[in-house]
């Protein structure tokens, strides 16, 4: 088989956990102490109304003018406003941090103060919205209940599609790099200071959607590769044949995916719109975060429960047959493992053969299906 | 393995750019001085208030009140009737009969300066005043109010010669049992209109003294000048809106201006095109031919999803479209060329083994389709999810309630027919054009298909 890249990524993986779980801690205390996590009106409820103005005025001005005509406290943002052609056009946005939704008539008063106040600077509402705060809670409730049921389904689907793959570990294995995906997305939303909404929501399904899929694919070349490569070829060299031949596969589509979303990206940066940006920012690390934990994590994770499962299963094969020779002996338990992990090189050759055969079994039994199926298409 | 004639390739190629044009131009004709649209393009999609700027609520009955679904269809009408009284046309309204909410979205008017968002949200949510009056006239003599009617139905009478007709049934209460008594008796023979807001809903003839509380009112549009069944419906749903007990209020709201929307609009089809612009040049400097083949493929899958939302064909309702909504459609771009790219990826792998050109064609579009299969599965649930939680009325939201905002909605939309697209274009269309173009001779070169110069 081609192989055009020779990476070891499970010799590797100490480091590549290393850096998964480093940038995690890294973002966990910065959540903690620096950046706590922002909830969007949409869930809490709230008001937000976004005001643009011309001409230069003191931000100082505008806060008070504001705060003066509401009961309410309010939080100020100020921005330009590029989407304006005059050049010397700004946004400021207020949040009426008490989690109620103001009535349209409490806004219009914000709205006239301003105009009273400023009346050359063409104060205009550009966005306005307003949640009622128990409406906010239905809805994080059934945007909670969606992400379970997502979950559901894909773990479902991945449990059924791993059967044939590579059993029960493998999918846990996927499932523990969808998780790893998700805490990351999470994690740009918290660092970044967005707020998390909709469109946290929404990267949150695609990712769920999105991030079994690399997985999925080089489970399968797994599979494939260990009926070529023969029972001699150990879990990790198979593991690492078939990512490497999967990586040009993995990169290139990860390529223009990203050409996809980056341009969304670039584009809402270089035009500024708040919105676009807080969907593709996570969007775009999540992909590039669900291609690399199915390589970096997932796998290497697998490959290690495996040695691990096989190891044990040897020493409990061994401590059965040592007790059962030595029946009259009563020597310990902690003898016959201890005999068992010394004699663990020889007899794993001895395991090998025993699995050879039954692969070799599936593997006739895969071929004549592929024969029949060629024939057909011949035809 | 079965050859493909030379010709399939033009074909559908020709057709796919055929499609792509018009799916993005539309086609137009001209009758005079009216312009007729035939095909509707990019120009025809009905944007979401995102992206025309407007306005988004959410209503309830105010205090909490347990609304039946006889109210919320009487406060649907309501809304609707202001909403073409404000000269909305192009509005979306969704009740929600299991929480007693409604969802009220509609873009900005295009020909007012100074629209007043506010103040139309308010006028929506504000309670209807409906008065019965003497005569035709506006100004006539007030008679009664909606709080003197129990409630309006529809229901059937017996015409004579076995006909039938449908008429809308009046019960008025106690109070109003008097008044519409002494009403009917002083216009006996004369008109009595019934008024919502300034507006006539109905005014029928008074034909007897009705002293019972129960009338009910005939005629309409039908061919025997009786009510259809819509209209009737419509007449007593206004009616029960005149009658509701309980107002409405505003529950959330959201306003867009426009001038943010337009600028979203140019920057994301900015953005569209220079995905696609990339995706071109890589394509092809990687997988060469299967790679063009693929880009050709992607310009299906992309005019696929636009009709999918324009109405390109008149069968398929044309869907609002939101900026969420665009941002799916590029992404299932960058997404839907890995069914090529695996596609690509076996058909080299195979190419190295040393087979003939045509045998790893067909080996490589076999196996990969399983992989291509099970990447499209997970995206289809997801999407379907998507549509579930953003989307209007479901029985998602008859659990849970109403979403605060249905911008996200389009992008579940466009990110499972994109899929589906995916699988016309990027999988069958996709294959049937490289197995038609490998037969082309100067084609054949095993570099183009990223094999070795010749085995």
């Amino acid at each position: 088989m081609r192989q055009k890249f020779h990476i070891d990524f499970i010799k590797n993986s100490k480091i590549y956990f290393g850096i998964s779980l480093g940038i995690m801690l890294v973002c966990l205390i910065l959540n903690i102490f620096v950046i706590p996590t922002r909830v969007d009106i949409q869930f809490t409820g709230g008001t937000i109304v976004k005001y643009s103005y011309s001409g230069d005025l003191k931000e100082k001005e505008i806060t008070e003018v504001a705060q003066k005509a509401t009961k309410d406290t309010i939080s100020f943002t100020f921005a330009e406003n590029l989407a304006s052609s005059d050049s010397n056009s700004h946004m400021v946005s207020l949040e009426f941090t008490n989690a109620k939704a103001i009535t349209v008539d409490e806004q219009d008063e914000v709205t006239k103060a301003f105009t009273d106040a400023f009346p050359d600077n063409n104060f205009k509402v550009e966005e306005s919205s307003s949640v009622d705060a128990s409406k906010g809670a239905n809805f994080f409730f059934k945007c909670i209940a969606a992400v379970i049921l997502a979950a559901v389904l894909i773990i479902g689907y991945v449990a059924i599609r791993f059967k044939k793959i590579g059993g029960m570990s493998a999918g846990v294995m996927a499932v523990v790099a969808l998780v790893h995906d998700l805490i990351i997305v999470y994690f740009v939303f918290a660092m970044f200071n967005m707020a998390l909404d909709d469109n946290f929501i929404a990267v949150v399904l695609m990712i769920l959607g999105y991030s079994v899929n690399d997985t999925i694919v080089i489970y399968d070349r797994i599979r494939e590769n260990r009926k070529k490569m023969g029972p001699k070829a150990t879990t990790a060299e198979v593991s690492n044949a078939s990512m490497n031949q999967c990586l040009t596969r993995t990169i290139c589509t990860t390529i223009t995916t990203m050409a996809a979303i980056g341009s969304v990206l670039v584009v809402s940066l270089i035009y500024n719109i708040d919105s676009i940006i807080s969907f593709a920012l996570p969007m775009m690390v999540g992909l590039i975060s669900g291609c690399y934990s199915s390589i970096c994590i997932a796998v290497p994770l697998w490959v290690m429960w495996k040695n691990n499962s096989d190891k044990k299963k040897l020493e409990k094969e061994k401590a059965k047959k040592s007790a059962a020779s030595d029946a009259k002996k009563t020597s310990s338990k902690a003898a016959a493992s201890k005999k068992a992990d010394l004699k663990k090189k020889e007899t794993k050759p001895a395991k090998k053969a025993e699995n050879s055969v039954k692969l070799e079994k599936e593997e006739k039994s895969d071929d004549a299906s592929d024969k029949a199926s060629e024939n057909n298409t011949e035809e | 393995m079965k050859r493909v004639g030379k010709w399939v390739f033009f074909v559908v190629f020709i057709l796919i750019l055929f499609f792509t044009y018009t799916s993005v131009f539309g086609i137009y004709g001209e009758n005079g001085d009216y312009s007729i649209t035939y095909i509707k393009g990019i120009q025809d999609i009905r944007w979401g208030i995102d992206i025309k700027g407007g306005v988004e609520a959410v209503f309830a009955p105010a205090d909490g009140v347990d609304a039946t679904d006889d109210q919320m269809n009487a406060v649907k009408s309501i809304i609707d009737l202001r909403l073409v009284n404000q000269n909305v046309t192009d509005y979306e309204l969704y009740p929600d009969f299991s929480n007693d909410r409604i969802t009220v979205r509609f873009p900005w008017k295009s020909d007012e300066e100074n629209y007043d968002p506010g103040e139309a949200i308010k006028e929506l949510a504000s309670t209807a005043q409906m008065v019965f009056r003497g005569g035709s006239e506006k100004d006539g003599e007030e008679l009664l109010t909606g709080k003197e009617v129990n409630r309006a139905y529809v229901s059937t009478i017996e015409t004579g010669n076995g006909n039938h007709s449908i008429v809308v049934n009046l019960e008025f209460t106690d109070e109003g049992k008097q008044k519409f008594a002494e009403a009917t008796k002083k216009y006996q023979g004369q008109k009595i209109s019934i008024w919502m807001d300034d507006t006539c809903i109905s005014a029928p003839t008074v034909n007897s003294v009705i002293t019972d509380g129960k009338c009910y009112i005939e005629g309409g549009s039908d061919k025997n000048g009786g009510f259809t069944a819509e209209e009737a419906t419509a007449l007593a749903n206004k009616i029960n809106a005149g009658a509701l007990p309980f107002n409405l209020k505003i529950e959330s709201y959201g306003t867009i201006s426009p001038s943010l929307g337009t600028y979203a609009l140019t920057a994301m089809g900015i953005a569209s095109i220079a995905a696609l612009c990339f995706i071109f040049i890589f394509m092809v400097a990687v997988y060469r031919l299967p790679g063009f083949v693929a880009f050709i493929a992607l310009l299906g899958q992309l005019s696929v999803s636009i009709m999918a939302v324009s109405g390109y064909f008149p069968v398929f309702a044309s869907f609002t479209m939101t900026i969420p909504g665009i941002a799916g459609m590029i992404l299932s771009i960058g997404m839907g060329v890995d069914a090529n790219i695996i596609t690509a990826e076996r058909i080299k792998d195979e190419l190295w083994t040393g087979k003939t050109l045509d045998g790893c064609i067909a080996k490589g579009t076999k196996s990969s389709l399983s992989a291509i299969i099970d990447g499209n599965i997970t995206i289809i649930i997801v999407a379907i999810i998507l549509i579930l939680v953003f989307g209007p009325a479901n029985i998602f939201s008859s659990l849970f309630g109403v979403s605060t905002t249905g911008l996200i909605y389009a992008f579940g939309y466009t990110l499972l027919v994109g899929v589906i697209a995916n699988f016309i274009m990027g999988v069958a269309a996709s294959r049937l054009m490289l197995r038609s173009v490998s037969g082309l001779k100067f084609l054949r070169n095993r570099r183009l298909y990223g094999g070795k110069k010749k085995s």
